[in-house]
């Protein structure tokens, strides 16, 4: 995909409930693909997606939301995106499809249309017989399905997901998260999803914002968070092994240090010289080099640096 | 799609994967949203579009509603009266029991459903604003309360033409009870819709409803009638303004025929009467969209 425009663009964005600060001067553009929005409890990513969809009002800042202003064209924003709230919102006494077309007809599209649309969207999140029964009688997995194709019904230009996975089980995430990649690769819809797990948003999505205590820690696409380091992992084997290749590689000017059952090597100056230079050594000293690796972050780690400082 | 066995991640056996196809269709604007949502309210109301067990309450009563307007039928084809032996406008004040039933039991299916399950998140996500989904919720059950009033109206107004009876006097009487009708339902809908959205619980909204309804008029009936008894109507005709069906008696024995206790007996009453049942009802929907419009802002 080669679109630019940009889906959610806010500026200096805040919303002050009195005591709670819930978001701070955010300021940030998200594009098309999948974007995980990532944050503890209380973050404020919840206030951020209601405020996107024009429900709740900010107190400060501006935001557009595929090119419409959040303040004067709320109707229009919610007409082209889909949400799927973190909370249950579904009636027990209504099937999957009644509710879907029902909800379909809500965002605008005439009764025929919607149930093709319902039928379609149903199909595409796995609910098959089901959908005829009350969901009153649903796993938390086919509940979040329902949910899910509500969000999609109406072909939304964006969906924002609050937290799909909650409460799934590790086969019914795998599955969850495998639908947003879908919607977000193959349907070609925008995808904001919200979780407090990074480790599933760094597998699906294509974009990372952190937010912390209402304010924007890093915004990256997914492989700048999961980049190398600027360190090399090396492994080797041999007799007192570890020690010796230590005092080689120091001796040869390179800054290493034991972790583990590795050797983490900093490579900031020129990389390929190090390589060769990791090759050379282990040779001269007679040890087994096993592996010599890239050390990739995780995004967790951004939590452990001191807000702003990345890399 | 380039690979079709992705779209079944655990080998379920699927025929064909059409992939995912964009709509092109037509998009309604927010009026088209709001009749659409008002139409389904009304069919929910009676049961419609929900489980066979829901649709048994509100038609067993809208029976018993039409009950005695059928037995009124079949006297006057039988015997032949030269006058209905029940007016139009005295109709709901007999039924007025089930009519509160019904009000207060089919009220919390459109207001207090959606806040009970959240689904008011899901509608407000949608381009209708919080104020428009509580009108077109409102004008649903405004719709469902007035066919259970009108209903015997035009029943009975059938009858008294088939019965051959005057049809200038009959129709100017039907006329008068169907605005007497429109305002009770007004003034039922607005009461029943707004206990029901600060009610997440449909039992509880049953109740208030109820006790605000019927037992209301019973206190406002009793003060009336001791009144009446001690020959200070006077406080009687003000009790009367203090409960839906008592203002609907007051109006009703002053436009239509019918007999109520404490009667309001200066043109001044009657308009005052007429005035708190308007304004009791707009304030009422008034109460229901800032309901709403807080709901969405929460």
């Amino acid at each position: 995909m080669t679109v630019v425009a940009a889906v959610v663009r806010t500026v200096g964005l805040t919303k002050d409930y009195g005591p709670v600060l819930a978001l701070d001067a955010l300021t940030l553009e998200i594009g098309p693909g999948i974007t995980g929005l990532v944050g503890a409890n209380g973050a404020g990513k919840s206030t951020f997606l209601k405020i996107l969809l024009g429900l709740v009002e900010p107190t400060g800042g501006r935001a557009e939301v595929l090119g419409h202003d959040i303040a004067a064209e709320g109707g229009a924003i919610r007409a082209r995106v889909g949400y799927l709230p973190e909370h249950d919102c579904l009636p027990p006494d209504v099937s999957a499809s009644d509710f879907t077309v029902h909800l379909a007809m809500m965002s605008g599209l005439p009764r025929v249309a919607a149930r093709e649309r319902a039928a379609e969207v149903l199909r595409h999140v796995g609910l098959a017989e089901e959908r005829y029964r009350p969901m009153g009688g649903y796993s938390t997995g086919m509940r979040q399905k329902a949910k899910l194709a509500q969000a999609l019904a109406h072909d939304p230009q964006l969906v924002l997901l609050d937290e799909p996975t909650n409460g799934l089980d590790p086969a019914a995430r795998d599955e969850m998260l495998g639908l947003v990649q879908r919607i977000g690769r193959d349907f070609g819809i925008a995808v904001i999803v919200t979780s407090h797990l990074l480790g599933e948003l760094e597998r699906v999505s294509d974009h990372v914002v952190v937010l912390d205590g209402g304010q924007l820690l890093r915004a990256s696409r997914t492989d700048e968070f999961l980049d190398a380091t600027g360190s090399l992992l090396v492994e080797v084997l041999g007799d007192d092994a570890q020690r010796r290749m230590l005092e080689a590689l120091a001796a040869a000017g390179v800054s290493a240090a034991a972790r583990g059952g590795m050797l983490s090597i900093d490579v900031t100056d020129g990389a390929g010289d190090v390589h060769d230079l990791i090759r050379d050594t282990a040779g001269d000293l007679g040890l087994g080099l096993v592996r010599i690796q890239a050390d990739h972050r995780r995004i967790e780690d951004v939590f452990a640096e001191p807000a702003g400082g990345a890399r | 799609m380039t690979d079709p066995t992705s779209a079944t991640p655990e080998g379920r056996s699927v025929i064909h994967d059409l992939g995912y196809r964009p709509y092109t269709g037509a998009r309604l604007g927010e009026g088209s949203i709001a009749r659409a949502l008002a139409v389904t309210g009304f069919r929910n109301a009676f049961g419609l579009g929900r489980s066979g067990r829901s649709k048994v309450l509100p038609f067993v009563l809208l029976a018993l509603n039409l009950f005695p307007a059928v037995i009124v039928g079949g006297v006057m084809v039988l015997i032949g009266l030269d006058e209905l032996p029940i007016s139009y406008a005295q109709y709901a004040s007999t039924t007025q029991v089930i009519l509160g039933i019904f009000v207060a039991s089919q009220a919390p299916v459109l207001f207090s459903r959606d806040l009970r399950h959240g689904t008011i998140s899901l509608y407000l996500a949608r381009p209708l604003r919080a104020s428009t989904y509580a009108l077109a919720r409102w004008a649903a059950l405004l719709a469902a309360t007035l066919v259970f009033l009108l209903l015997p109206i035009v029943l009975l107004y059938a009858v008294a033409l088939l019965g051959e009876l005057d049809v200038t006097e009959q129709t100017r009487e039907a006329g008068v009870a169907v605005a007497l009708a429109v305002l009770l339902a007004l003034v039922l809908t607005g009461i029943a819709g707004l206990i029901s959205s600060w009610s997440t619980r449909r039992g509880f909204a049953v109740v208030a409803t109820i006790a605000v309804l019927l037992i209301g008029n019973g206190i406002v009936t009793a003060v009336q009638g001791i009144s009446s008894e001690e020959g200070r109507s006077d406080v009687g005709e003000v009790a009367g303004l203090f409960s839906p069906y008592s203002l609907y008696r007051g109006l009703a024995t002053a436009w239509a025929d019918v007999d109520a206790l404490t009667p309001p007996t200066s043109a001044g009453m009657e308009a005052l009467y007429a005035l708190v049942l308007v304004g009791l009802s707009a304030a009422c929907l008034g109460g229901l969209v800032w309901r709403y419009r807080r709901v969405a802002s929460a």
